[in-house]
């Protein structure tokens, strides 16, 4: 805990703004602010999080910043709530999370909440139910670039492995593909399945990569 | 629709958001529990991932629309939850990662996991498309948004918006 829970005025980093900026009102504030504005899906909220987060508040550092996306990548649930949350932790501990969480989310599910009701008001109307016949396939779309988003840095990470890696990362892509359109299997035992058979085999391939097999 | 046993729904949703690391890779998951028992239906996923698209914060908010359509404001507040419990792992998680993210089977699996993410993704987007049914028109209009959001210039709002005006257009 000692490496994340320490305070932001500790000397080092200590500067005018800081004292100010480590009140718990200031906290909800720019949060708040967060949670409103950050209108344009992740990306965006992501870019507005680490202007105020590192540039503008100095809360975190550069790096810690870098390297907190990276754990909340591999953590479960929604990456830019666990980035939230260990913000939070640092600036103020469990009363920093709380506040944080509460800051980003109390407007941004306030408003995907109106938003829902405002839609199932209208959706009976046959214009509105023409026009869903048009963005359903655009939800499409956009999910088939952000399965490429996704999909193209494992793919060419798998690649850096190694080709035998590469091939057991796309073997894994296809079958988790065909089972889940053709098994009724539980999603959650084909991703499970997924990552223990990457993972196994990797650990393998790298054991016999060290004792002087040839990639 | 079938009546809805609050807490399954609520284990369901919890379960989802804990085995994704995304913000839509519970997606999978919940359409393939929601759905057989009657609780919720591929429309209801497309419009849902519509408005989570729209509107501000993380675009893993899709799930709350998701519990507003299928089970009112129950079901959007315990979506809400069930979205910020897995998350909160992470601070214990910092420490314990640290020493084992050099490990390759820790490293394969986290990547063995996004891929079956993608994989089972990519079987819910045939899904939807299949629901709002197959043809030429939908096929060029899903070109059209992958098009589009691949500029990145152009706001997803506006995307759908086109993809709207299309549907009324055509329909």
């Amino acid at each position: 805990m000692s490496s994340l829970s320490h305070h932001p005025d500790i000397p080092e980093q200590a500067s005018p703004q800081q004292s100010a900026s480590t009140s718990l009102w200031h906290l909800l504030r720019v949060w708040f602010a967060l949670g409103l504005q950050s209108f344009g899906g992740g990306s965006a909220t992501l870019f507005m999080i680490r202007r105020a987060s590192v540039e503008q508040e100095h809360w975190i550092t550069e790096e810690e910043f870098t390297r907190y996306w990276g754990l909340s990548q591999v953590t479960p649930g929604i990456n830019l709530l666990c980035m939230t949350i260990l913000i939070g932790w640092r600036v103020a501990g469990p009363i920093g999370v709380a506040i944080t969480l509460f800051g980003l989310l109390f407007p941004s599910v306030s408003i995907t909440i109106l938003l829902t009701m405002l839609y199932a008001q209208v959706q009976q109307i046959s214009f509105v139910q023409a026009a869903l016949h048009g963005v359903i396939p655009s939800t499409v779309g956009i999910g088939l670039l952000l399965i490429w988003q996704t999909g193209r840095p494992l793919v060419v990470e798998s690649k850096a492995r190694g080709n035998a890696p590469l091939a057991i990362a796309l073997l894994v892509l296809l079958a988790s593909v065909l089972v889940s359109l053709y098994t009724s299997l539980p999603v959650i035992l084909i991703l499970c399945g997924g990552g223990l058979i990457n993972g196994l085999f990797l650990w393998a391939y790298q054991r016999w990569l060290a004792q002087g097999g040839q990639a | 629709m079938n009546e809805i046993d609050a807490l399954v729904y609520f284990f369901m949703m919890l379960k989802a958001s804990f085995f994704s690391t995304s913000g839509t890779g519970n997606v999978p998951s919940l359409l393939n529990d929601l759905i057989p028992l009657g609780w919720a239906t591929e429309r209801q996923f497309a419009e849902s991932l519509a408005v989570g698209q729209i509107s501000p914060g993380p675009s893993g908010l899709w799930v709350i629309s998701l519990g507003y359509l299928t089970y009112g404001l129950p079901g959007a507040l315990m979506a809400t939850a069930a979205i910020t419990i897995p998350p909160l792992t992470i601070i214990g998680f910092d420490k314990i990662y640290q020493n084992i993210k050099d490990h390759p089977a820790v490293q394969g699996f986290v990547t063995g996991l996004g891929l079956a993410v993608i994989g089972t993704f990519s079987v819910v987007l045939w899904r939807i498309w299949q629901s709002n049914g197959v043809n030429i028109s939908s096929l060029l209009i899903i070109l059209l948004a992958f098009g589009l959001s691949l500029t990145k210039k152009i706001p997803v709002i506006v995307i759908l918006i086109i993809g709207g005006i299309i549907g009324v257009l055509l329909g």
